[in-house]
């Protein structure tokens, strides 16, 4: 590991706050469901998923400023401007 | 002997007995493939054959359509989404595009779901030598979770692990360990090749094939044996090769294309048989017309071929193209208003309207079958019926201005120049000219519609073989027994690396002689794969001297790479170092083939019409055909056109300005009246 030029970072980085979810994983069994969003190709979605295997049980497309829309998220959206 | 090719919807069985030809064709039994094999191998007979020869497209439907097991993916850590990205290619129009997303391939729909997709901590250098070690307790960690999901099968990738397969190995043996007896395929022994991707796909396919295809293997083989088979079980690769069941199941990657490759190997042995060495390989069935090319007796092959658009399977194949132009191919109105005909086809679910299962889309089938070609009582061997009212129904309610006759009319022209164009298109590719090759039309509806094209096309001639509804079978009794071995090793070309590529090619036949029984008599080709330097492509199946590879044999490598370079591209470029890249080693057993009965000649009894049919919609005004049956033919007739000619599973029309001569095997080949 020592080689890496860049290795992981060991101070703490900003993280995201994960909700826990009731259930059980329907994949592996775990009890280990967390709500959190993520961003991915197509955008921010918020998502529950196992944190034992990682596989998603939702994934819904999610805003950061809730109603409020950002022109970039229109642009993403590929809604057409007008002048 | 006997061949089985399993199709989505039928099964086509050949056997040859005391020199003659026995054929039957039985529903393929979704979920229950080995089932239907065995009905129609009994239909057939099977006790007394030495050999039963197999090729099956249901592992390749079961990628296509994603009916897969649930397997996982382990790889070098960082690396999960190597099937997700491909071969990063993309469109022009989204190279600029920040937005565009992947819609085919795996990340559409993956193979595996990234949650099973796990990254290991590893890593090899590009040279082979470990740069981070493998973490064990890791790897267990990650295999544990793949366990509570209960995958049913590991793939096994790391990065370069074709250069050293150490932590492969080591993988492999915790895999055992933790997860038990599963199937298990490892990149560096499926294929221990270049290019990450493509390992990975490889690696992929092969254990979902070895979930699909070990226990049908299985099966298959009891129930032939129950049925008093006691010969030899082969299953056909991607080139139509034969393998014995058991090799075939160590690698089942191979055999995941095989019912396509035997058309074009049953074309070469034929063309071979009736002395005509180039033909165009066209298999027209109900979805696609599959082109494959023969030049000089000897099939196109490539290194991979793709099972979907950027879905690469590391396997020698031979070099098929797919129109979607078939019997099914639905007739429609565009949004401008124009008939237009395919891609989109109705299959056999629910067919072509006149099936009467539902469709109620125009079809080719529909067209021939309004034409007059097609006779609706004697479809399919008379198994089934056709209903003329649906047909014309389905072409009144297309919603467009154009009277009944010109609807018909102009579909039929249309099918027929989509295909003639993506000929077109497949001669352009290989730079040959379509007048020094023949058309050899086979599939159910290849001898129907593809003398037509004679005209477009301009062919030497179309020939029609014989059964050529069954054709694809027969190639699976076409081929010879082939093994083949390959390797990677990114190498200048210099008297120094001869040492390193002898060693290469002594393991691989090494490795393929323990394999092989004992005094088995085979022939052994070696060949190399290699480019310029700074090419990233290669230049394939370069010849390899025999022997010891020394300083003379390099010698003669980088000639024959030139020489190879200079037949595919029309330049060389000596001044520039050859770096070879994959080293082939094929040892092939030389394996009985189907020899074709010749036809008996004609005696003092004239060919007589069974019938005759009036034809509308293919040419300006009606004609008359008379009609033939295959079976009253006799080598050396001619049947001058317009003319049909009828067989159990097929329907040859020969169009007006064509004459059909029947040949000293069966075939009828078809020209242009003088």
């Amino acid at each position: 590991m020592s080689n890496f030029l860049f290795p992981r970072p060991l101070d703490p980085t900003p993280r995201q706050a994960r909700e826990p979810v009731e259930g059980s994983c329907a994949e592996c069994g775990a009890e280990h469901l967390m709500r959190y969003p993520v961003l991915s190709e197509g955008g921010w979605y918020m998502v529950v998923k196992c944190q034992s295997c990682l596989a998603s049980h939702s994934r819904e497309k999610w805003t950061r400023l809730g109603f409020v829309s950002l022109l970039t998220d229109q642009l993403e959206d590929g809604v057409e401007m007008h002048a | 002997m006997m061949a089985v090719d399993v199709g989505g919807t039928f099964t086509d069985v050949v056997a040859v007995k005391d020199g003659k030809i026995f054929t039957a064709k039985v529903s393929t039994r979704v979920g229950e493939v080995e089932k239907g094999v065995i009905e129609g191998a009994n239909e057939l007979g099977v006790a007394d054959c030495p050999v039963f020869n197999h090729a099956s497209t249901h592992g390749l439907n079961a990628i296509i359509t994603r009916s897969l097991p649930k397997i996982g993916f382990l790889t070098t850590e960082g690396h999960r989404d190597v099937p997700d990205v491909g071969r990063t290619w993309r469109p022009v129009t989204a190279l600029t595009d920040p937005s565009w997303r992947r819609t085919f391939g795996d990340a559409d729909r993956p193979l595996v779901p990234r949650y099973l997709r796990r990254g290991i901590v590893e890593r090899l250098k590009a040279d082979g030598s470990v740069f981070i070690p493998l973490d064990e307790a890791q790897a267990r960690e990650e295999l544990r979770v793949l366990k509570r999901c209960n995958v049913e099968g590991i793939a096994i990738c790391l990065l370069h692990a074709y250069t050293n397969a150490v932590h492969e190995a080591r993988l492999r043996e915790l895999v055992r360990e933790e997860l038990g007896d599963i199937p298990c395929s490892v990149s560096s022994e499926i294929s221990p090749l270049a290019k990450e991707y493509a390992r990975a796909s490889t690696t992929l396919v092969d254990v979902f094939m070895k979930i699909i295809y070990d226990t049908y293997s299985q099966r298959l083989d009891e129930g032939l044996r129950g049925s008093g088979f006691v010969g030899q079980l082969n299953f056909a690769d991607c080139t139509a090769n034969l393998i014995p069941a058991a090799a075939a199941m160590a690698a089942p990657f191979k055999i995941v294309f095989a019912g396509p490759a035997a058309g074009t190997v049953g074309s070469a042995h034929f063309g071979a048989v009736i002395n005509q060495p180039n033909l165009l390989c066209a298999d027209v069935g109900g979805t696609s017309c599959d082109i494959s090319l023969v030049t000089n007796g000897q099939p196109f092959v490539n290194t991979t071929f793709e099972l979907e658009h950027d879905l690469i399977v590391n396997a020698l194949s031979n070099d098929i193209s797919s129109i979607g132009a078939g019997g099914g191919s639905i007739v429609a109105i565009s949004s401008s208003g124009d008939i237009k005909v395919g891609p989109e086809s109705a299959g056999a679910l629910p067919g072509p309207a006149c099936y009467g299962r539902g469709g109620t889309a125009p079809t080719m089938t529909d067209i021939n079958l309004l034409a007059g070609i097609l006779d609706p009582d004697g479809f399919a061997g008379g198994k089934m019926k056709l209903d003329l009212a649906l047909s014309r129904r389905a072409f009144e309610q297309l919603d467009t201005p154009l009277p009944f006759d010109a609807r018909v009319r102009y579909a039929y022209d249309i099918g027929l120049n989509n295909i003639a164009e993506g000929i077109f298109n497949i001669a352009v590719k290989y730079g040959i000219d379509p007048r020094d090759y023949a058309l050899m039309a086979f599939g159910a509806a290849g001898p129907l519609v593809l003398p037509a094209l004679a005209d477009l096309v301009h062919v030497k001639s179309v020939i029609v073989p014989p059964h050529p509804g069954l054709f694809s079978a027969l190639g699976l009794l076409s081929g010879d027994q082939a093994y083949t071995l390959s390797r990677s090793a990114y190498q200048i070309l210099t008297p120094d690396v001869a040492p390193g590529i002898d060693a290469i090619f002594s393991e691989m036949e090494a490795q393929m002689r323990a394999g092989l029984a004992a005094g088995q008599e085979i022939e052994t080709q070696r060949s190399f794969d290699a480019q310029l330097v700074g090419q990233t492509w290669e230049t394939p199946f370069v010849a390899v001297p025999d022997g010891r590879i020394d300083e003379a044999a390099i010698r003669q490598m980088i000639k024959n790479f030139h020489d190879a370079y200079a037949a595919r591209n029309g330049n060389r470029f000596e001044a520039i170092p050859v770096q070879g890249v994959t080293y082939r080693v094929r040892a092939v057993v030389k394996t009985a083939k189907v020899s074709y009965p010749p036809l008996k000649a004609r005696g003092s009894e004239p060919l007589k019409p069974v019938g005759s049919s009036v034809l509308r919609y293919v040419s300006d005004q009606e004609e008359i055909a008379q009609i033939y049956r295959r079976e009253d033919l006799c080598a050396g007739d001619v049947v001058m056109g317009p003319a049909i000619i009828r067989e159990a599973l097929s329907t040859t029309y020969i169009t007006r300005n064509q004459l059909g001569t029947v040949g000293g095997y069966g075939e009828i080949t078809i020209n242009r009246k003088a």
